[in-house]
């Protein structure tokens, strides 16, 4: 399985939908081996092997032979994770803002076009090289591809001589990997597609990115869609046979709650939105439709939750608007502070423009917390029990947003229909599905 | 000779407007006219005009002998005058035949039986001057809202001066008892009428099932059935939304031959006289009393009354309006308190019902509304802003 990240080292939603997968498919008693670029040693992951691949000079002595470990693995502990001290140049998991730097900057990047990329994709190494060279022109966004580069050289070196079933792929940055791999051992591609490059960046679409899923999921033997919302999607905007693509939702693991929060009862009314601050995410719209709740609950707090390029507009929007004080911004939450983010809230609001799925709502019911999700979201497929509003009707989002703040009996409801219907959204069932999926194969 | 009793309920609420927290105070109408004139239209197109044409053939044929007994809302009467007079017109010519029975309900179909004593009975007054008015008969029996009763229920009943009321036949009222006699209630000379809603539920929501044993349902086969009964039965009582005809379930299901051809099948051998509630009351002796110490109504398997006033919102938004009721009158302003009445229909409460709404279940019954919870803010905004305005 070739991933990107993996908790609690995460910048979004994939890393968690990876462990999930996992942990379903292991269950059914697949064995994986997981790889990422970069281990940081506190991935918590017996159920699989987990390897970082990647290390600043590409000198292969640095990470030791799988061999090794897998002696290791029968020898000693179950819980198998190698760490591999590493001078990347870009560490993109820690800090979600440089992150979001760079990848801004990298989806200005311009210069290939997207034959090229494909040329890059399905050649050898020196085009490959070249293209590389191209890209690095940009300033930030070579660090992005570079790193997806050595990935995919990474994994070509460390698993040429291992054997395995199926490469499940976890989207984009994953592809150039999988596609060489499959190439020198000949096994089939699973293109697990979490986000597109179209979610992420809407009318910006950086065309060498939308290039490489382009190939990506024409040469996968099988694509995986988070949602009908993304497949239509990529019906829309690749050239796919619809028998290609199986929708598996994602789910959350019950259970996870250790510690329970109690609202605060101050009288208090807190409208939560929690994700990164960027176009995709529709934070923009949520400051929009506060100002319309504003003047006639003048003590409703807002809190925005999260980092991102779209920060300081945002603040200067609201600032704009005279609102700053029912505002606050506590920025990244990392574990436990985005639990009690979630259980403080009243009510969690995901206005996102383009959401393949959307876990976190799955996440703010868990903590006892309704939800309002916009209808451009996979997860309204899977959650009946929520308010759903287009994203861009602020006013409809101002609307629900009052209803759920003055009608505690909709909360109530919606609430408690809602627990009953996420234990069915559940990874095992996720699970399930892919294994369909590979039984296909 | 034994009976059956075939009886049609037919409604329409008045659908409320979506109305959004910004709209209270702009003085908006609640009720969204366009809507409910374009679905009344429909369904008289669908259902009330073929039906009441083929009821009325029917009549003629066997001249006298195939009776009906019908109960009109009192919000559906006054959408069929505003908005399809002809559907009236039909009903007219039925009630004309002297083979139709109209019965008594409460002009909004609501849940006043279990709210307002006060309320239950000025609806029931009201009601059966719109009867009297269109039918020229006065309505003898009663029904309650989608037959909601109890052994109170049945006190107030009695009270409204009704000799008997048509209720459902549940299973753990009756126990080893069958629904196909005249009961009575404990205390009071109530006659009870009850669903026979197995035959009942076979034409209502069976008959188009193809996965059902007895897909397709013929009338000779039903009639079998009926005959088949011990030849003691009193009264085979079939209740039904007479939306069941060509709405429910649609034409091409073959439900209007069936209603067609079953009179003939039933009349076959001479075990069955088609009869109205008020010939079956005076033809029949209760054989026993029967107390129903819970509520019941004819809803869902449970038979309960889970479905309009089950979650928190339910209770709360019946709460509210009928806290409304006394300031409401205070005010003594008609036309506010025919709005207060049509938010008064079950049907708002009805919309709110979580019971079914998952699994992309949403279908499962009839609703103007996306979710319970867009129903329910909806109907919260419409009466905040009405006791805005009190």
């Amino acid at each position: 399985m070739l991933g990107w990240e993996y908790p609690p080292h995460i910048s979004g939603g994939l890393g968690t939908a990876c462990q999930g997968i996992s942990i379903g498919l292991a269950k059914k008693n697949h064995q994986i081996t997981f790889v990422v670029p970069h281990l940081f040693g506190s991935e918590d992951a017996p159920h699989m092997q987990m390897v970082g691949v990647i290390s600043d000079s590409l000198e292969k002595d640095t990470v030791r032979p799988l061999q090794q470990q897998k002696s290791k693995r029968r020898t000693k502990s179950k819980k198998i994770i190698r760490k591999i001290k590493i001078k990347s140049l870009l560490s993109p998991y820690t800090n979600p803002t440089q992150y979001q730097m760079s990848y801004e900057a990298m989806l200005n990047c311009t210069g290939l076009k997207s034959t090229e990329v494909e040329e890059y994709l399905v050649d050898d190494t020196s085009k490959r090289e070249d293209f590389i060279k191209r890209v690095s022109f940009q300033s930030y966004g070579k660090d992005i591809f570079l790193e997806v580069e050595r990935y995919a050289q990474q994994v070509r070196a460390h698993f040429a001589e291992e054997s395995f079933d199926i490469i499940h792929a976890h989207d984009w940055m994953t592809v150039p990997a999988a596609v060489l791999l499959s190439k020198v051992k000949n096994i089939p591609v699973v293109l697990h597609i979490h986000s597109l490059e179209q979610d992420r960046s809407g009318a910006h679409v950086n065309q060498q990115i939308a290039a490489i899923e382009s190939y990506g999921m024409s040469y996968a033997q099988r694509v995986i869609a988070v949602s009908h919302y993304t497949k239509q999607i990529i019906q829309r905007n690749f050239t796919l046979a619809a028998e290609k693509i199986h929708v598996v939702h994602n789910g959350v693991y019950q259970g996870k709650v250790r510690e329970h929060y109690k609202k605060p009862k101050d009288n208090k009314q807190r409208v939560l939105f929690l994700g990164r601050i960027t176009m995709q995410k529709g934070p923009d719209y949520f400051v929009e439709a506060a100002a319309k709740i504003l003047p006639h609950f003048p003590k409703v707090e807002f809190i925005i939750a999260g980092a991102g390029d779209m920060l300081p507009r945002l603040k200067a929007r609201v600032q704009s608007l005279g609102i700053q004080k029912n505002f606050y911004f506590p920025g990244f939450l990392k574990g436990k502070q985005v639990e009690r983010a979630y259980a403080l809230a009243d009510v969690y609001v995901m206005p996102s423009v383009s959401e393949p799925f959307g876990i976190a709502a799955l996440e703010a019911i868990k903590f006892d917390t309704p939800v309002i999700v916009s209808k451009q979201s996979g997860v309204s497929e899977v959650l009946s029990h929520a308010l759903k509003v287009d994203f861009w009707d602020t006013k409809k989002l101002a609307d629900s947003i009052i209803n759920a703040l003055r009608y505690p009996e909709l909360r109530e409801d919606m609430l408690s229909m809602a627990r009953e219907e996420v234990k069915r959204v559940h990874w095992d069932a996720a699970a399930n599905s892919i294994d369909d999926v590979y039984k296909s194969l | 000779m034994s009976s059956i009793c075939f009886y049609f309920q037919v409604h329409q609420p008045y659908r409320l407007a979506p109305y959004s927290f910004f709209d209270i105070g702009s003085s908006k109408e609640y009720f969204d006219n366009e809507k409910n004139s374009l679905i009344l239209k429909k369904v008289a197109e669908k259902c009330y005009l073929p039906t009441n044409r083929l009821l009325l053939k029917l009549i003629e044929k066997y001249s006298g002998d195939f009776k009906i007994a019908f109960s009109i809302s009192g919000v559906a009467l006054e959408q069929f005058k505003e908005y399809s007079p002809q559907v009236l017109d039909s009903f007219q010519e039925l009630a004309e035949t002297k083979c139709v029975e109209f019965l008594s309900e409460t002009w909004a179909h609501s849940l006043a039986s279990l709210y307002s004593e006060e309320e239950f009975l000025l609806e029931i007054k009201l009601h059966k001057a719109l009867i009297e008015t269109y039918f020229r008969q006065s309505p003898k029996i009663f029904r309650n809202t989608e037959l909601i009763y109890s052994d109170t229920i049945g006190t107030l009943i009695a009270k409204a001066g009704f000799s008997s009321v048509l209720i459902e036949g549940c299973d753990d009222i009756l126990g080893w008892r069958s629904p196909n006699f005249i009961y009575q209630h404990p205390e009071n000379n109530l006659n009870l009428l009850l669903k026979n809603y197995k035959l009942s539920d076979d034409i209502a929501f069976r008959f188009s099932n193809r996965a059902w044993q007895h897909w397709p349902l013929q009338a000779e086969k039903y009639a079998g059935w009926l005959h088949e009964l011990p030849k003691e039965t009193q009264t085979v009582n079939l209740f039904m939304d007479y939306e069941t005809f060509g709405e429910h379930q649609w034409e091409d299901t073959g439900i209007f031959n069936f209603l067609e051809k079953l009179p003939e099948c039933i009349f076959h051998d001479k075990k069955y006289s088609f009869n109205t509630p008020s010939e079956i009351i005076q033809e029949y002796q209760p054989v026993a009393r029967l107390s129903v110490a819970r509520i019941t109504s004819w809803a869902d398997a449970e038979r309960d009354i889970t479905a309009w006033q089950g979650n928190n919102m339910q209770k709360s938004a019946l709460d509210k309006i009928y806290s409304l009721e006394k300031r409401i009158f205070e005010k003594n302003e008609p036309e506010m308190v025919t709005s207060w009445r049509k938010l008064l229909t079950s049907d708002h409460f009805y919309y709110m019902s979580t019971k079914w709404f998952s699994d992309g279940d949403v279908h499962a019954y009839f609703s103007p509304y996306t979710s319970p919870y867009e129903a329910f803010t909806t109907y919260m905004n419409c009466v905040n802003d009405f006791e805005k305005r009190i």
